[in-house]
Formats: structure tokens, sequence, C-alpha cells
């Protein structure tokens, strides 16, 4: 019982103590409303609402939920393109990050497996990966536009379903997200102890049956931290992505609300990004969990 | 059958074997008795195939070793067993390869006698993490049985167990020996132990580089009882032997340290040199910063 006491002490009532604390520096930094009314020269009583704070413009947490209770209380509702419930929205996101991730899975494993297999290919191809590595996504987008400027495919209604933009965003979310995955798997290959290696060499295993039957199990744990690795990126990038291109989304209701000066709209989104990165690293380090332990 | 003829290996410019000579009868069953890290692991690599020689000629029935085969089966001292299959799997992984001929049921029946053979019949469907140590060393003998190899090669295949764990397996290898009747050839550091399996023991002595010494031939009948042996003459005798070789190799070990010797001292200066003006050419008092390089023999 004690330890049940303790364990729950531990693990919920300070991570709520720690997020009270944070909401409590909010509330003093953000500014409050303060309504006044006031006789103008003509007699007229008029109200004046004046901001006040460190921050005047920054919602305190009880307007941010009051401004925000509508996309959260009916998270799936649609009311425009751009007027969405905020789950909606995710998963407008969401389904474009997993588009984006799976190419980058698909191009980003095999070449993993290429540069720990051979050192000739990692000795030619490391400086060209190190270059392209920390480009941003910010600047791949307009690359991937031009590149995919062509594509457009239309449904029966002639209504388009997937145009550049769409490419353009999968392109970069690809791109941006599979280094992770690369290096990892590469890693992994090298790290492949030689005794199982022997082993198949012993047995005198074919070139595939030494790859999937060694060589991609014993590299699946290293594999796995980089997807994971990847899908953190793949989640950062669509935000980016979103605001460029105007895609309804998460990120593009974020760039729109900052237009439209509804910013408290702009801290839950910030908040809903957080909280559903932070679910697929949890479920992708519960796979990786289990890849582990055998 | 296995022929080595005058094989040497070196690492890094280190020589690790010098002139080893081996010949293996079929149906022999060879033990080799070695210090740890005096070159036993390369020597049974060089026969399976992992490693080539830099000189001289490793073959089997005539036929150079070039490459590892299943006809060489090797058991590993680490038991190498692949932790992602069950213990049923990894012997079907090596069935599967070797028998491509065989029908799906027949290579089955292999597997399962091969399971059976090494007693881990309810243990078939587990992953070698839920095994003992035994028991995975089990299935890593199993596995290699199960390729029909010609020679059967263990590197120190029980070292890594505890004493009573290796005292059953070696009487379980020595009994399933007598069923097979294949070529073994056993590398071990436990001279107890190579005297009770082999036919035959040769120490791998500790010279720099290490070479075969004189093989000792084990007459005591099968099969040996580990209790009745521990008073047998000829095993006390044996043993005795093998352990004298071993250790008076060891003792007449040198080796050769070769050091970098700096000495301490400076020239004397010109002082004739040194004037107002020659104060910025002037040179800075020499040193002699030759190193000297010198050979010294230390016994170990």
């Amino acid at each position: 019982m004690k330890f049940l006491q303790r364990f729950k002490l531990d693990s919920v009532l300070l991570p709520l103590a720690a997020i009270l604390v944070c909401c409590l520096i909010w509330q003093m930094i953000a500014g409050k409303s303060v309504v006044s009314t006031k006789v103008d020269d003509w007699g007229d009583k008029v109200t004046v609402t004046k901001r006040l704070g460190i921050s005047k413009d920054l919602p305190t947490p009880v307007e941010t939920w009051n401004a925000s209770k509508l996309y959260v209380l009916e998270p799936f509702a649609k009311r425009g393109e751009l007027d969405q419930g905020i789950l909606r929205f995710s998963w407008l996101s969401l389904k474009l990050v997993a588009q984006g991730y799976f190419l980058a899975l698909v191009i980003g494993t095999p070449i993993g497996f290429f540069l720990g297999l051979s050192k000739r290919f990692t000795t030619a191809f490391d400086p060209v990966i190190q270059i392209l590595r920390p480009v941003s996504p910010l600047a791949w987008l307009p690359l991937g536009m031009i590149l995919f400027s062509g594509v457009q495919v239309m449904d029966a209604n002639g209504r388009t379903t997937f145009g550049a933009s769409d490419a353009a965003a999968l392109f970069t979310i690809a791109i941006c997200a599979m280094w992770p995955t690369v290096m990892n798997t590469a890693v992994g290959v090298r790290a492949v102890p030689q005794d199982y290696l022997n082993v198949a060499k012993v047995l005198k295993l074919s070139k595939s049956k030494t790859l999937w039957k060694v060589l991609v199990p014993a590299t699946l744990p290293y594999m796995f931290t980089g997807f994971r690795l990847s899908l953190g990126i793949a989640w950062l990038v669509i935000v980016a992505v979103e605001m460029l291109t105007g895609r309804p989304g998460v990120g593009g209701f974020l760039w729109q609300q900052y237009n439209a000066n509804s910013f408290a709209h702009i801290i839950l989104c910030i908040l809903a990004i957080g909280v559903i990165g932070y679910v697929l690293d949890r479920l992708m380090s519960v796979i990786e969990g289990r890849f582990k332990s055998v | 059958m296995i022929e080595i003829k005058n094989a040497s290996k070196s690492y890094d410019g280190t020589q690790v074997l010098r002139d080893i000579d081996l010949s293996v009868k079929e149906g022999e069953f060879v033990a080799i008795v070695g210090y740890s890290g005096s070159g036993k692991s390369t020597l049974i690599n060089l026969i399976s195939g992992l490693v080539r020689p830099d000189s001289g000629t490793v073959t089997m029935n005539g036929e150079p070793i070039v490459e590892p085969g299943p006809e060489r089966g090797l058991v590993f001292q680490n038991y190498s067993l692949l932790p992602w299959l069950t213990v049923r799997e990894n012997i079907d992984l090596a069935v599967d390869e070797v028998f491509r001929s065989w029908t799906k049921e027949e290579r089955e029946a292999h597997v399962t006698r091969h399971i059976e053979m090494v007693k881990l019949g309810p243990a078939a469907h587990k992953l070698p993490k839920e095994l003992s140590g035994g028991m995975r060393q089990r299935v890593s003998v199993a596995r290699t049985l199960a390729m029909n190899p010609k020679v059967l090669l263990m590197d120190e295949p029980l070292s890594a167990l505890d004493a009573l764990t290796r005292a059953t397996l070696q009487d379980e290898i020595a009994d399933i020996w007598l069923q097979n009747k294949t070529t073994v050839i056993w590398i071990t550091n436990d001279p107890d132990e190579a005297i009770l399996v082999a036919d035959r023991v040769i120490p791998l002595l500790p010279t720099a580089p290490a070479t075969l010494g004189k093989s000792i031939a084990v007459e005591l009948e099968r099969p040996r009882d580990r209790r009745a042996v521990n008073h047998d003459e000829r095993f006390k005798a044996l043993r005795a032997e093998l352990i004298t070789t071993l250790l008076d190799s060891k003792a007449s070990r040198t080796s050769k340290v070769s050091m970098k010797l700096t000495l301490p001292d400076i020239l004397p200066e010109n002082v004739e040199d040194v004037n107002a003006f020659g104060r910025w050419s002037r040179r800075a008092p020499k040193r002699r910063n030759e190193n000297k390089k010198e050979e010294v023999e230390v016994s170990v």
C-alpha cells in the first residue's frame, strides 16, 4: 500500500504539480482584460476593454480554454475547410505524416543497409548525407514545389485530390524524416555481432537468407530507434509544411489563426501538436522496447 | 582426413600460430588443449575455413579448405544461437539450407530427431534466452550435428558452463559420438576434459607463436565413467604428462619487448655563438633527442 502511494505520488502527482507551476507562470506572464465603463464626451456610457500585463496580448489559461472549448469539445466537427475540430485537423495532418513517414522508411532503410554493409559506399556517400541532413524542412519545401509542380490527380468531379503542394509536402517530410532511420540502420548493421555472421557463413546461408534471417533481425532494435526518431521529425516537419502550403491541418489552422489574431487558438494548436507528438513517441518506444527485449 | 601442413597465421604483425602440422584420421576424436589466448580458436577457425592461413595448407580429403561449409560443423564457444529464433527454428535454419532436396516432412523429422537426441524435446519452442547455458550449448550441438557434418569442430564448447553441467554435457557428447562416430576436433583449456573425451590429445604449446606439441594417445576403454577414471592409474599418468608438457613450455616462454628509451641529457652549448646580435638567431640549447631503440630480452 505504501508502495502504491509512493508510486502514485511520484508518477502522477509530481508531473501534475509541474504542469500547475507552468500554468501559474503562464498566468503571470499573460495579460488580463480590464473592463471599465466611462461616459464619453456625448454623454453616452461606453465600455472600454484594456489589456494589462507583461505580455498584453497573451491570453490567460482560462481565456484560452474558453476560446478553444468549441474545438476541443467537438473534436471531429467540420464547420468549414479551415474551421474544424482539433482532432479532425490532427487526423488530416497525421494522414499526411503517415504517408511521408512511410516513404522515409522505405527509402531510408535500404540506404542504411547499404551504408552499413559497404565501407566504400559509406566513404562515397557520407559527405553527401552529412550535407543534406541538417537542411531545414523550410528549405526543402520550395524545391519540392518546383519538382512536383506538374503533379495533379483529380477525382471524378474534377476536384484535385492530390496536387503539387501535397506532393511537395510528402517529399519534404520524407527527405527530412529519413536521416535518423538511415544513420541508425547503418550503425545497427555495423554492430551485428561477428558470431551471427560466422553462423551464416558456416551454414552457408544464401545472401538473401543471411539478410532476412540474420542481418535484419539483428538490426531491428537499431532500426526501430531510427524509426522512432524519424517519426518525431516527420511530426515536426508537418507543421512547417502546412503553414507554408496552407493545407488544412493542425499547422495550417495555427497559421490561419495567427493571421486572424486569434492567439488562444495558437496555444491550443501548440498543445495539440505537443500531446500528439508525445503520444506518437510513446507508442513507438513501446514497439521499440518489444524488439529490444528479444 | 583433415591435414594441416606448416600452417602459420599472424594478426597485425604478431604471429599467433607457427608451423602447425596436424593430421586427423576419419572417425578420430582429437582434443587440442591449450591456455586461453594461445591461438586455439585461430587453429579451429583455420580448419573451419573462417580464417585462411598466411602460409602452409589446410586440406580436407586432399581438397584445400577455402571457405566455411556445412561439412565441417562448427560448435561455437558462445553458442551463437540466433536469439530471435526458437530452438527448432535455429536448427531448421541449418537443416533447410543443407538439405534443400529433402521434402518438408523429411526435414522436420530430421530436426525432431536431433532435438530429441540432445534431450530438448519439451523446450523446442523456447527462445534461447529462456534456456540455461547448458541447454543453449545443446541446441548449438544439435544444430551442428543436424547438418550431418563430416567433421565436428568444437571450439571450447563447454568452457562457459559450470563444472557440473560441463561434466554432464561431456558425457552426453561422448555418448552421441559413440553412436555416430564422426570425426571430432575438440578444443579445450581443460586437460581432464580432453583426456576424458578424446582418443588423442594434442597440447597447443603457449610459445609465442604457438605450436602443437607431441600428441598423446588416450587408450582408455569407452564408455568412460568419470568416477572410475579418476582412480585409473593410466588416466593419472596421462594427465600428469599433459600438464607437465603445458607447464614446461610456459616456463620456457620468453618474449621480446621493444621500447623507446629517452636519454635526458643536453649537449654543451657553444658559448662563442652567443652575442648581442646573435640572440635572435641563436639556437636553443641542443638536446640529444635521439631516441634509442633497444631490444631487451625479458623472460615471463
